[in-house]
């Protein structure tokens, strides 16, 4: 009897041996030890916008490009491929059918996309806006640059350039919210603080390069004395630009908008005189950052936290506006 | 003592029947349990290389449609008109601004479609270039760069070359070399088979990230993507990826093989796609595929331990309870073999064992009543030899005789003769006594008296004799004639053979609960040796066993001759009677004499 006690304690301690040796073994896991904020690579995020192919967006899909790199999460590119606000809303209900983890959006106008912005967060979308806002859908935030401020950084540095006294138009968008932020922003600037500085028009020009090489043409025929111009835009700016160069006329000041390669290598040359550089590739990366939040339930996502007035995020977020001259357009330049 | 172990006969019924149901209980378990474990292992192995080379193969899949996509990019943007004049003759080919803006409308149109596309940059083979997102860093001539090298080597063949290393171009949204993967083709003239130009797009590396994150081999496996020249386009962040031997997978288009990173095994699984010259590579740590297998271990040693503990208690029960009333049977076996025939065994239970214990009860009592039987054969076969040497004698005519020659010397004068026959009457009555076993004392000494009586006759003055008896045993029952064949032997083997005369004493006394009777001689007595054979021979009687047939005779061969016989009958008759204290004891001293101690319990009544 006391030979099978031993027996039964040998083979009883051999298991509990075997059973820790078992446990231990499948505790460690070398692989999978990802530390911070980490998504699944399933998680899918699209940043929707109009005018896909533009230049300008190309920072804020790097910007949301590489949040998705640091997160580990996918991330897709969609949108109206021309000036078309049906196509966007057409583009938006397709991603919306998909059920991404988070959508963010660039509207084309604040009006035609309210309804189906709305129907995303209401089906637990998360979306939050960039570049222009919408202002009274149930996005979550809108991150980009104030467009007010910007117009007054640029009738500021208008002052600068022209002097006190003199004559400018504007070419710009004139349906296109962030665009109108702009112009007013210079507009009232220069009615306050630069009372001889007047704005003698303000021209439509389709934010389409041929478009506003012409009709800068036909405005330097009309203004012979003209001094400034001010560009909302960089397509614009570029038109511009290579309006003066075909005229040869160097002695007026223009203020475009964006650095893309084109309006970068005008500042560079002189035929620009300043351009507003906005946190583009900011845009798109900390816009990520919000719609991974609220995904992850890393803050509480509320479907209409306008009438409960619990922002979960900032509910804007201005991404900085910051003037390019001659003398710092290296920086701009990609590296 | 190994050779013993060995020996399977030599074990106990117990050990043999704990052995056989570990046997057939732990053993299979056991090969059960390995057999199990061994198939699922190499199944679940087998299984998870396959797997593995299927999601290898359709991560190429997809990589081939995407390389592929890109191809098409490149064909059509080389069927592009305006872009065939910038071909041939540089930007001065455009008619004006408007053609030139067209020109990189169109080209921005696949970058639209294809967000993968990170910028599309055609260069003519002087070194100029046309782009929407991209730009020469310096001046330098865009003709001489290695990308361009490799398109015009490879003659209008799409041709991937991984990341861009060091070159003279920029993208405006800042990707860097390590986001993109660069493809090229060269434009060829189709008469000349000159190179017109380059067609260079840069594809997202992203892509091809979340095309391979995605999968994920087991708990902790992933993918890697390798080029052509053995670098890397995709591993995952802290993947073992910079230790990995490349030289290995560059040999080969398929294949797998096992490699000690930190001395942790991994095992590499790899497919090489043709069309894009892409590696990928599957590694997982071999530590993984055996978790499937631990678990499935875990549950078998279990069942084998829980098999081991159930069989080890069963094969003890088991082996206990038919071997311990066996052991017990056989312990009770040993107790009869050494006389007692009394133990019983008293057992409940109705198994073969039972049965068995049944048997050796029964068997026990039919050995005690056959012994009864063969003592009761030989009393009756005594007393009917008795009886028919009575008949044969016919006492009254040898009485009537004995008196008749009595009368016939009283007459003649002969007065010893007359004493001598008187005394051989009282002989023979006595000696015959009706055929009882028993008789009083006093006539066991009156009979003694009388045969000492007749030969006094014979030896005068040679023999004398003395009775010493105590009154009070006179009648005291004893059996009969155990004094004669002494008192014989007293005087033919003691008193005849010595010089000059001898005396006999013969005393009774009682000593407890028995009559001690003592027969002294004065005669020659005995040596040793004669001594203990003797003694030696009444210790026999005293033992004889009822199983085996009485010596009968043996010893009139022997030294002492007929003078044991006498003695051992009286010996066993006392022993037969009344069991081994009583009896004759024997002692003897050469030329001073022999005395023999009867000792007869104290009986008041014939029985």
């Amino acid at each position: 009897m006391k030979k099978l006690v031993i027996l039964y304690f040998v083979l009883i301690s051999l298991f509990l041996i075997y059973l820790y040796s078992a446990y231990s073994r499948g505790a460690t896991d070398p692989m999978d030890s990802a530390v911070g904020l980490r998504g699944e690579s399933d998680e899918k995020y699209v940043m929707v916008n109009y005018l896909t192919g533009n230049e300008y967006w190309k920072n804020c899909l790097k910007g949301f490009e590489d949040a998705a790199e640091a997160l580990g999460v996918s991330v897709e590119y969609r949108g109206a491929t021309q000036y078309d606000e049906h196509e966007e809303v057409t583009v938006l209900e397709q991603v919306i059918a998909k059920k991404p983890a988070g959508i963010v959006l660039s509207a084309i106008n604040s009006e035609a996309l309210i309804n189906v912005i709305d129907k995303a967060v209401s089906s637990g979308i998360p979306v939050v806006l960039y570049d222009s806002n919408v202002p009274n859908s149930k996005a979550y935030s809108f991150l980009g640059t104030n467009n007010f401020e910007a117009g007054v950084a640029a009738a500021h540095k208008m002052g600068e350039l022209v002097g006190q006294r003199g004559t400018v138009v504007i070419l710009t968008q004139k349906n296109q919210l962030n665009q109108q932020q702009r112009v007013n922003g210079f507009i009232e600037t220069l009615e306050e603080q630069y009372p001889q500085l007047k704005v003698i028009e303000v021209v439509e020009d389709k934010g389409d390069q041929v478009v506003s090489e012409s009709k800068t043409g036909a405005l330097l025929l009309k203004y012979p004395d003209l001094q400034g111009i001010f560009v909302t835009e960089a397509v614009g700016g570029m038109g511009v630009g290579n309006a003066l160069i075909n005229n040869n006329r160097t002695d007026i000041e223009v203020i475009s908008f964006d650095t893309n390669k084109g309006t970068l290598d005008m500042v560079k040359d002189g035929v620009i005189s300043a351009t507003m550089a906005q946190g583009t590739w900011n845009m798109g990366y900390w816009s990520l950052m919000q719609l991974f939040h609220l995904k992850n339930a890393l803050v509480e996502p509320v479907a209409d936290w306008q009438q409960a007035q619990v922002p979960p995020l900032p509910t804007y977020i201005d991404t900085g506006i910051s003037v390019v001259t001659k003398s710092n357009v290296e920086h701009f330049y990609a590296k | 003592m190994r050779t013993k172990w060995l020996q399977f006969d030599n074990w106990s019924i117990r050990d043999k029947l704990i052995l056989h149901i570990l046997l057939i209980s732990i053993f299979p378990a056991l090969c059960l349990g390995l057999l199990i474990s061994w198939v699922t292992s190499s199944t679940i192995e087998e299984q998870v290389n396959g797997q593995t080379s299927q999601l290898i193969g359709n991560v190429n899949k997809s990589l081939d449609y995407h390389a592929s996509n890109m191809q098409n990019v490149s064909y059509l943007i080389s069927f592009n008109p305006e872009i065939g004049k910038f071909f041939a003759n540089g930007a001065g080919a455009f008619s004006g601004e408007q053609e030139r803006y067209n020109t990189l409308k169109f080209l921005q149109g696949f970058t639209t479609l294809h967000s993968e596309i990170a910028g599309i940059m055609i260069v003519n083979n002087n070194g100029e270039y046309m782009s929407n997102e991209m730009y020469a860093r310096s001046s330098r001539n865009l003709t001489s760069e290695n990308w361009y090298q490799e398109a015009v080597t490879a003659k209008g063949i799409f041709k991937l070359i991984g990341h861009p290393v060091k070159r003279n171009v920029t993208s405006h949204a800042n990707y860097k070399d390590e986001e993109v993967v660069s493809f090229v083709r060269a434009v060829l003239d189709p008469e000349t088979q000159a190179v017109q130009g380059v067609v260079l797009i840069d594809f997202k590396s992203r892509l091809i990230a979340e095309m391979v994150r995605d999968v994920r081999l087991g708990k902790s496996g992933y993918l890697m993507v390798i080029d052509d020249k053995g670098d890397m386009l995709y591993a995952p962040k802290n993947s073992i990826a910079d230790q990995l031997d490349r030289t290995r997978i560059l040999a080969d288009t398929v294949g797998d093989f096992t490699e000690k990173i930190d001395d942790k095994p991994f095992q590499y699984i790899f497919q090489k796609s043709s069309f894009t010259g892409w590696t990928t590579v599957g590694v997982f740590p071999m530590q993984e595929t055996v978790q499937g297998v631990h678990e499935i271990n875990l549950y078998i040693v279990s069942f084998v331990f829980l098999v081991s503990m159930l069989g080890i208690a069963a094969s003890y029960y088991l082996s206990y309870s038919i071997s311990r009333p066996i052991s017990q049977l056989s312990s009770f076996m040993h107790k009869v073999e050494s006389g007692n025939m009394s133990i019983r065994y008293n057992g409940k239970r109705r198994d073969e064992v039972g049965m068995l214990g049944h048997s050796f009860n029964q068997m026990l009592a039919q050995i005690k009543r056959l012994l009864r039987q063969v003592s009761e054969e030989q009393r009756l076969k005594r007393e009917a030899e008795l009886r028919s040497l009575q008949a044969h004698i016919q006492p009254h005519f040898l009485y009537n005789t004995l008196d008749t020659i009595q009368w016939l010397a009283r007459k003649d004068g002969a007065y010893e003769a007359t004493e001598v026959v008187e005394s051989l009457s009282r002989l023979f009555r006595i000696g015959l006594s009706r055929g009882k076993e028993m008789i009083p004392l006093s006539d066991e000494f009156e009979h003694i008296r009388s045969y000492l009586m007749i030969q006094k006759t014979r030896y005068k003055d040679k023999l004398n004799y003395e009775i010493d008896i105590e009154p009070s045993l006179m009648n005291l029952f004893v059996l009969k004639l155990i004094l004669q064949p002494v008192v014989e032997n007293a005087i033919y083997h003691g008193i005849k053979e010595r010089r000059g005369p001898g005396l006999i004493s013969i005393r009774a006394v009682a000593d407890q609960d028995m009559v001690v009777i003592t027969i002294e001689d004065t005669g020659k007595g005995m040596d040793e040796d004669k001594l203990n054979s003797l003694r030696m021979q009444l210790e026999q009687v005293g033992h004889l066993d009822y199983t085996q047939p009485i010596p009968q005779e043996k010893a009139e061969e022997d030294n002492g001759g007929s003078n044991s016989y006498g003695l051992r009958n009286v010996q066993e008759r006392i022993h037969l009677s009344y069991g081994a204290p009583y009896g004759i004891t024997i002692e003897s001293v050469i030329k001073v004499g022999t005395t023999v101690t009867i000792r007869h319990p104290i009986m008041h009544r014939e029985e």
